[in-house]
């Protein structure tokens, strides 16, 4: 694994903590995710998550898929690198 | 004030889709498809040509469809003419359906057809082609600068809506992994697309019902620099990977939007609008970015003509649907001949929403005492449950414009399902299609916001690229994806962050006005401005590339022209009337934008009436 992939793997497993604890535990037990207002940790720790959730993947399987690939070259003709 | 009780809601609702199906048919597709466009499923598109893995990837024509439509739709659709219905429903409505057709759909389909022509080019290098390089730099330029303009309009209202339906907030903000599962699910697992479409929309259902019950708190400000860390990050993300997997599962949320809107409409058929058909050709200020609470003058004073265009957007016309169409999608399309359901199909589509699931529903719950008493309903009761008072509050026009648009969607919902279901439901799906719009609003803007930020950095690259063969390292550094991503979102940050408070005499309290009261009509303006530069081009290109003539060269001539004088006297009344009284902050800011874009506009027309010439010899 390339130390791309590693830091976007590490990023997506972040994320997905903060996503469930703040929907299954701050959210399902409080009614709420921060408070009207004010910038709470807890707002802040699932926007952070949201963030988050858009790089990790993107950096841990960022290449184009092996499918897109293969339509593109039968197409143009043309080999992909 | 003249209400017109004659009309019942079943008639706007079908005089709206005859129209849109004959524009279609005889319209998109006889001239502009076969006649102008010529489109032919034999060529290569650049999507394959230039595949890049990044930007230019082919999609599915629906996905494309649902890309583009949700692109385009952004907050336009909805608070233009949310905000417009302060002269009276029937104008909003007549403008809507005049844009669409002959402006907004044409400039649609006609960009991504010439830009598919060149390589996938965005509109302004093509008018390069017809109006010389010179054209070419200060197209890009000027769409620079609306970008800027519609990015710190939209960070501005996806916060505020936010912030007022922090339920919105929580669902939108779980989409996103939701759709980004969708995708990978699809391109890396072999989830077929039918699986992993049910898979996302049970996900996207659950994830509906728990924000419901639990909303999402932020302050404004904070909201800003979230969105603006998202805009960043999401354009300069790989299309296949966030765009089309997010934009095709938005596509089935819009449709359920638009769809709903038509049965609310259907369901309510025999009901009549409680608000009125016209008020005043001239409207107040205030819809056209003045302070609340300032004086009578020339700077409380909105002329339907020319300003309709400052107000309303994307509902009718927009040029960023040009830089859309011949930017992102246009290096998308795997096929010419899916261009007419992408382009002509999704300006449509995007009128409805406006006419159908805004001007319709605020039309009719235009009072709320109005509509108790023909209703029979609890309406009062149900809006206090969103802090709504309706003694104080009678009127929905007096609400903003995304919660004029979020709570009017709702009320007609309510009733056309309590008509079915029973009046014991009004208030519980009230609160959940005020949200289900809001909801829905933020999806637009949400898709607009990365959409727009990628659009920006084409143009910005292509803006530079003089400077290539001269330095390429100098190069390489300016036109650098974040370089090119950040610039303009810290630009249009900037406008989007600060609040004013301003006292309301008639009210006698101080309120706070979002950014976007300030900046929408610098960033309707430009951009209606930049719509009309975007179809001259567009009609030089038919002119000139294609050899179009005659009566279908006019069909597409004369409505640009005719929108370049309304918008030019709409921007031309703004910055006399209204500028003067703004915060330093936005007189510098959408004020100099507004002043460069004029200069720059009148420039280019110049240069449109050369081309036209040259063309012709």
């Amino acid at each position: 694994m390339k130390a791309k992939e590693v830091i976007g793997l590490i990023m997506t497993l972040l994320s997905l903590i903060i996503f469930a604890y703040e929907v299954f535990y701050v959210g399902l037990t409080g009614g709420r995710i921060g408070v009207k207002g004010e910038v709470t940790s807890d707002a802040m720790l699932i926007s952070a998550g949201f963030l988050l959730i858009l790089i990790g993947p993107a950096l841990w399987l960022g290449e184009v898929p092996a499918n897109l690939k293969k339509l593109i070259e039968a197409k143009t003709g043309r080999r992909l690198s | 004030m003249f209400v017109m009780d004659a009309i019942p809601v079943i008639v706007i609702l079908l005089v709206v889709l005859v129209i849109y199906g004959l524009a279609y048919v005889f319209y998109g597709k006889r001239i502009l498809e076969k006649k102008v466009a010529r489109a032919s499923p034999d060529r290569l598109t650049p999507a394959y040509e230039k595949f890049d893995g990044i930007d230019y990837v082919p999609a599915n024509k629906y996905v494309l469809y649902g890309h583009h439509f949700a692109s385009i739709a952004g907050a336009g659709p909805i608070i233009g003419p949310a905000l417009a219905m302060a002269w009276g429903w029937g104008l909003p409505l007549l403008w809507v359906l005049f844009g669409n057709i002959f402006i907004g759909a044409v400039h649609d389909y006609l960009s991504i057809m010439a830009s598919v022509r060149h390589g996938g080019v965005t509109i302004m290098s093509i008018g390069e082609n017809v109006m010389g390089k010179k054209a070419k730099y200060i197209f890009l330029a000027y769409v620079w600068f609306a970008l800027v303009l519609v990015l710190a309009a939209f960070f501005s209202v996806a916060s505020s809506t936010f912030v007022g339906t922090p339920t919105a907030a929580t669902i939108t903000v779980l989409f996103m992994p939701i759709a980004l599962l969708f995708g990978l699910l699809v391109y890396r697992t072999g989830v077929s697309v039918k699986t992993g479409t049910l898979i996302a929309l049970a996900l996207l259902i659950a994830a509906f019902f728990y924000s419901l019950n639990t909303p999402l708190n932020l302050t404004y400000e904070a909201w800003v620099i979230v969105l603006s860390l998202y805009s960043i990050i999401a354009a300069a993300l790989p299309v296949w990977y966030l765009l089309q997997p997010r934009d095709y599962i938005n596509a089935y949320l819009l449709w359920t939007f638009v769809a709903l809107a038509i049965i609310g409409a259907l369901l309510t058929f025999n009901y009549a609008f409680t608000g009125p058909i016209y008020t005043s050709f001239a409207g107040p200020g205030t819809l056209i970015g003045a302070l609340p609470g300032t004086a009578a003058g020339r700077a409380n004073v909105a002329y339907f003509w020319p300003t309709v265009p400052l107000v309303i957007a994307c509902g009718a016309l927009s040029g960023f649907h040009s830089v859309v169409g011949s930017g992102t999608t246009s290096k998308q399309l795997s096929n010419e001949l899916d261009a007419l359901l992408v382009g002509y199909g999704g300006m449509l589509t995007e009128g409805a929403v406006s006419s159908l699931a805004v001007i319709t529903p605020i039309a009719l719950a235009w009072s709320f005492a109005g509509l108790a008493t023909a209703t029979g309903l609890p309406v009062s009761e149900a809006l206090l449950k969103v802090g709504i008072n309706a003694t104080e509050v009678p009127v929905i026009i007096r609400l903003g414009g995304a919660d004029r648009f979020a709570v009017g969607y709702g009320l007609e919902q309510a009733v056309a399902w309590s008509r079915v279901l029973g009046p014991g439901v009004f208030e519980s799906t009230f609160l959940t299609f005020r949200t289900f719009a809001a909801w829905a609003l933020a999806s637009f803007v949400m898709t607009t916001l990365d959409t727009s930020n990628r659009l920006a950095r084409f143009a910005w690259k292509e803006m530079f690229d003089w400077l290539e063969p001269r330095s390429k390292s100098a190069y390489r550094v300016i036109t650098n994806r974040w370089v090119g991503s950040i610039i303009p979102v810290v630009l249009g940050a900037l406008m989007a962050y600060p609040q004013i408070r301003v006292y309301v005499p008639e009210l006698n309290e101080y309120r706070t006005v979002y950014a976007y009261s300030i900046i929408w009509p610098a960033f309707a303006g430009t951009n209606q401005l930049l719509a009309a530069l975007a179809l001259l081009t567009a009609a030089l290109w038919a002119y000139a590339i294609q050899k179009v003539r005659g009566g279908t060269s006019l069909l597409i001539m004369i409505p640009a022209l005719f929108l370049w004088i309304t918008v030019t006297a709409g921007l031309a009344w703004w910055l006399y009337a209204i500028v003067p009284g703004l915060p330093p902050l936005y007189q510098a800011g959408a004020g100099t934008i507004v002043a460069i874009s004029l200069a720059l506009d009148i420039l280019l027309i110049g240069l449109f009436v050369t081309g036209l010439k040259r063309a012709r010899l």
